[in-house]
């Protein structure tokens, strides 16, 4: 088509290559913050613990089946005519047993819903402090916060379509995969970022597009209802579709015969006689204290790659089993390896560690792109004093994205540790702090000049990391030395992480302010070995 | 402990694609291997990185076998780069 | 032709680009996802199939808005795959 063909101009790679840059830059502030915050999550279990440090580490194994008796017990106190109860059983990674229950509606009243954190030794509700500890970080990976989520999951979904594209154009783009699979050009400005970047993306491959592709696949009924709206019609189409995806129980009505619940530790024993003791997930029960009550005790996690439903169904009144539910449909079962890679809950500590690695190297890679951007464009711009407006707006972005987001993060950490134990609502000020201490830093990068906001920030949060060990030793009876001497990792690890972290800012902090300082560096220079990876993109 | 060997033999294995290529020959040998070497070392890296993945899935299965796999692969890459970059930046501040 | 038309038209090309890739990208993968009804498995197994690939079907048509030659070439491609899909999203509903 002739009149297009001048218009195109540049060839099949440049038009990827614009693809890459475009899908990319779009959303990339969006995606940073989403791969880092997700990045945190493979450890949301450890920092819940750390937020709530009044809760004592459990230093040895219980057993689920007695834990299930005492939180099932508990929660027949607090909610007597619960209509549905789900029981998270600890697995050696958590302190508290999570659980949440529904209510009927009382006449026209809309059915209650209540959840709780519990002490598994006593089976009495945690006092702790009152925290969304990881979980915030974990939700706000896929649906971010102040919206509904619905249209934060959309827009979750839009970032994560707009990544795979970028990965797709981005490998197409890359014609030197092979040959350029360890090269790094020190010193060498675009080149060096460029180099970066390429070694981010391309070691990290497999896991960017399975953690892309898998991250979609979590959320896929509500990006893609379509073929569901067109196929699913009666309600027993919808119950065979539920039971593909979830430990899902068919109770009947209720027929309001009180009668008590049977014992939930004889189920969890037939279970673990299947499983192994510690492989079991969870408790369900439907109508518990009816007479139709059912009980579904779910597998675990580590047993296997897969969060397909694999349960056993019983009557919840004479604990016979009624049912083994172990296998799903083909598709279904993709779906279940897909969603249980990308949440990697079934990882040992080695594997949870390389999925940290690995997904961190991802943020470094959607960091890079966005700081390259800026890098690019700067050498061409007809006068570096007055860049035009979109450069700017990339830039202050990018500071605000990057290092601001790690100042936020460790807010809401130095948050949980200040804010009284008393005060009302304070989960969600542990949250408004996060999100006001990212305004502040976006403020900052948009008054400041780029160069020093950059130093300023990437100083800023690591003096906040570096000294989250004092604040804990200063705030908590569990300071660093302790938690060494104890064997406590789950405290000493995070202090020594957010110390790991303060490095890793202040040498970024060092190299950008060092580097700001010649604008344009010999070439001799750069064998000398002065020219930092942070080049020049924070110099105005 | 197949985590410890399957991470040695995948830095093994990247360590000898790594000298299998120009750049990495020219930056620390200071010279271009000959293709026989070049096509060995790259025998060298294949099957050390086949045996990583062999050793994985024995001791996990092949589930579990492939995702450790694919960290332990991402980690060596990562770790025989910064090798090499260290390295280049020594003998750049020598001279 | 002047520069100025020119112009007009790389933008109006490339617009066309866009729209394809994010409307065609979009309609062609909800498409897949009913066509795979047609499939020879049970409803539940084909609503999940049609899920599962119809982000690689997103992406592709992406890559293809960006990657044919020109973007007249791209709506045609668009609705030959449509062509394919829509008697069997039809079917199946």
């Amino acid at each position: 088509m002739p009149h297009d063909q001048h218009a195109k101009g540049p060839g099949f790679r440049q038009s990827m290559s614009g693809l890459h840059t475009w899908t990319g830059l779009l959303l990339g502030w969006v995606l940073y913050a989403m791969f880092l915050t997700g990045t945190v999550s493979f450890f949301k279990d450890e920092l819940s613990q750390w937020m709530r440090p009044e809760l004592p580490r459990l230093t040895q194994p219980l057993d689920p089946a007695v834990v299930a008796q005492r939180v099932a017990d508990e929660i027949g106190r607090i909610a007597p005519n619960a209509s549905q109860w789900s029981i998270k059983l600890p697995d050696g990674r958590s302190n508290t047993v999570y659980a949440f229950w529904r209510t009927p509606g009382v006449g026209k009243g809309a059915p209650g819903f209540g959840q709780d954190y519990f002490d598994p030794i006593t089976g009495h509700r945690a006092e702790a402090r009152e925290t969304l500890g990881g979980d915030f970080f974990y939700r706000f990976h896929f649906q971010f916060y102040y919206m509904s989520p619905f249209w934060g999951r959309l827009l979750a979904g839009l970032a994560a379509m707009s990544m795979l594209v970028a990965i797709v154009a981005g490998v197409i783009t890359h014609k030197k995969i092979f040959t350029d699979f360890f090269t790094f050009r020190w010193g060498k400005g675009q080149r060096s970022w460029l180099d970066a970047h390429n070694a981010l993306s391309v070691f990290g491959l497999p896991f960017h597009v399975m953690i892309t592709y898998t991250g979609l696949v979590t959320l896929m009924a509500l990006y893609v209802p379509w073929g569901e709206r067109t196929a699913i019609k009666t309600p027993a189409e919808r119950q065979q579709l539920t039971a593909e995806l979830s430990a899902f129980i068919r109770a009947d009505k209720p027929g309001g015969d009180k009668v008590p619940l049977g014992s939930i530790e004889a189920m969890v024993r037939q279970a673990q006689q299947r499983w192994g003791t510690t492989d079991v997930g969870r408790v369900n029960s439907a109508n518990p204290g009816d007479a139709t009550a059912r009980v579904a005790v779910t597998r675990g996690d580590a047993g296997r790659v897969s969060m397909s439903p694999d349960y056993l169904e019983f009557d919840g009144v004479t604990a016979k089993l009624l049912k083994v539910h172990d296998h799903v449909g083909a598709a279904a079962e993709t779906r279940g390896v897909l969603y249980a890679l990308h949440i990697g809950r079934f990882s040992d500590l080695e594997t949870r560690w390389l999925y940290f690695i690995v997904s961190f190297m991802g943020t470094a890679m959607v960091g890079t792109g966005l700081v390259m951007w800026t890098v690019k464009r700067r050498q061409k711009l007809p006068d570096p004093e007055r860049p035009f407006f979109g450069f700017r707006l990339v830039e202050r972005l990018n500071i605000a994205s990057i290092a601001g987001l790690s100042i936020a993060m460790t807010a809401f950490l130095w948050a949980n540790r200040l804010l009284p134990n008393a005060m009302a609502d304070r989960a969600f000020w542990e949250i408004h702090v996060f999100f006001i201490v990212w305004g502040l830093t976006l403020l900052h990068a948009l008054l400041r000049p780029a160069k020093s906001a950059w130093v300023e920030q990437l100083w800023t949060a690591a003096a906040l990391l570096a000294l989250i060990p004092v604040l804990n030793a200063a705030t908590t009876q569990r300071p660093l030395w302790h938690s060494l001497a104890s064997g406590d990792w789950v405290f000493a690890g995070i202090d020594l992480m957010c110390v790991a972290l303060a490095l890793l800012h202040a040498v970024l902090a060092i190299r950008t302010a060092r580097n700001s300082a010649r604008l344009r560096p010999p070439r001799s220079a750069s064998k000398r070995g002065g020219i930092p990876a942070m080049s020049r993109e924070a110099a105005t | 402990m197949s985590h410890t060997v399957a991470q040695l033999l995948c830095l093994v294995g990247f360590s000898a694609l790594a000298f299998g290529l120009r750049r990495p020959q020219h930056d620390i040998l200071r010279r271009s291997l000959r293709r026989p070497v070049v096509l060995a070392l790259r025998a060298v890296g294949a099957c050390a990185l086949l045996a990583a993945l062999a050793v994985l899935v024995d001791a996990s299965g092949w589930g579990f076998g492939l995702v450790k796999f694919s960290g332990h692969t991402t980690l060596a890459a990562a770790l025989v780069y910064l090798a090499l970059i260290g390295y280049g930046r020594r003998s750049a501040m020598r001279q | 032709m002047t520069a100025r038309a020119h112009r007009l038209r790389s933008i109006g090309a490339l617009t066309s680009r866009i729209v394809a890739a994010l409307f065609g990208g979009y309609g062609l993968a909800a498409l897949c996802s009913v066509a795979a009804l047609a499939l020879p498995i049970s409803k539940p197994q084909a609503v999940l199939t049609g899920q599962l690939a119809s982000f690689a079907v997103c992406t592709a048509v992406v890559i293809w808005a960006f990657a044919a030659r020109s973007a007249l070439a791209v709506w045609i491609g668009l609705a030959l795959v449509a062509a394919v899909l829509a008697p069997l999203a039809w079917s199946a509903s």
